[in-house]
């Protein structure tokens, strides 16, 4: 199967690959995998007030799920909570041209935001 | 259980869904044949695999299309279809993972379950394993490479060898329980596979 040319691009220069402590304030950190391929994704965000001011990544899986996880922190930088939120798998798989089988790696990707944005605000309100 | 269904030619009970035995003709099963009923095997999850391969040496004989090429159009299709089948069927049994991948969603049926259920703290594990091989593979020490790795193979083996008996738990049960930590267990197994495949070939 061929990749495009835009998950190439991800895949080999990966944006804000890395980790934040877990425990610094302000972080919050998504860990998800997909059973069915046996894929790992950690995605972690940094936010002050309401806004997403910087956001790391790092997966142990197939070129789409990379790519899909790479995208999703240049995506969340800069936006606030609630717009991250919004972020849909479909939109995704739209920018990286991902063909049905890959399909699972952007879900992925859309469940790891949610999950920091969720470890976020149970860290900030006990 | 084994149906015995008669074959439509001589009416003799069939070995295998496939052909007849008795009268040397090519069946034509309903598409929805499963892999078990092709082959003519109890369908269970502890097999025995020279009765199987057998089975399929047995069949390939007689189902390969190059021996169908001056029938009729129906039975050169039929011979293609029936082929393509007991290559699937032969390929997926043999393996005890994709025998087991298969062989779940059967038994569930019916039973609602969450695929996606691993067992408690093992996402977090498989990270952190993950993550220390990026450093021990670039390191190259071969020793504790080798080390990790036989850890690891020992724990997919116990996995794996752990498997017949916990089919015979869901194959005998009633209830989802069995059946739900199958699921979580073959989960599971995917995740060891994925470490395992990072490990250089030797």
């Amino acid at each position: 199967m061929a990749y495009s040319e835009k998950v190439v691009d991800h895949y080999q220069d990966p944006r804000n690959v890395g980790s934040f402590a877990k425990e610094e304030d302000g972080v919050g950190t998504g860990l998800v995998g997909a059973p069915e391929c046996g894929d790992v994704m950690k995605l972690q965000i940094k936010v002050e007030g309401e806004r997403i001011v910087d956001a790391k990544f790092k997966t142990f899986g197939c070129g789409s799920a990379i790519a899909s996880s790479s995208l999703a922190t240049e995506w969340v930088k800069g936006k606030t909570l609630d717009e991250a939120m919004e972020i849909r798998n479909t939109e995704i798989v739209e920018e990286l041209s991902l063909p049905p089988v890959k399909i699972h790696c952007s879900v992925l990707a859309e469940d790891a935001i949610k999950a920091a944005i969720a470890d976020y605000k149970s860290r900030a309100q006990p | 259980m084994l149906s015995s269904i008669p074959c439509e030619q001589c009416g003799a009970a069939l070995q295998s869904r496939l052909f007849c035995f008795a009268c040397s003709t090519l069946q034509h099963p309903p598409n929805t044949l499963g892999l078990y009923e092709a082959l003519g095997l109890e369908e269970s999850y502890s097999i025995d695999p020279p009765a199987l391969e057998s089975r399929f040496q047995q069949l390939v004989v007689e189902l390969h299309p190059d021996f169908y090429t001056s029938a009729d159009r129906r039975e050169q299709h039929q011979s293609e279809i029936s082929s393509a089948l007991l290559n699937r069927a032969v390929e997926t049994l043999r393996d005890p993972v994709s025998r087991a991948n298969y062989l779940l969603p059967r038994l569930a049926r019916g039973t609602p379950l969450d695929e996606r259920r691993l067992p408690p703290g093992f996402l977090e594990e498989m990270f952190v394993l993950q993550e220390s091989l990026d450093d021990l593979l670039d390191s190259g020490a071969p020793e504790a490479i080798g080390r990790t790795r036989t850890e690891l193979q020992e724990r997919h083996q116990t996995l794996l060898s752990d498997l017949p008996k916990h089919f015979r738990q869901a194959e005998a049960a009633t209830e989802p329980e069995p059946l739900q930590a199958l699921q979580t267990t073959l989960n599971a197994e995917r995740y060891l596979r994925r470490l395992l495949e990072r490990f250089p070939q030797s």
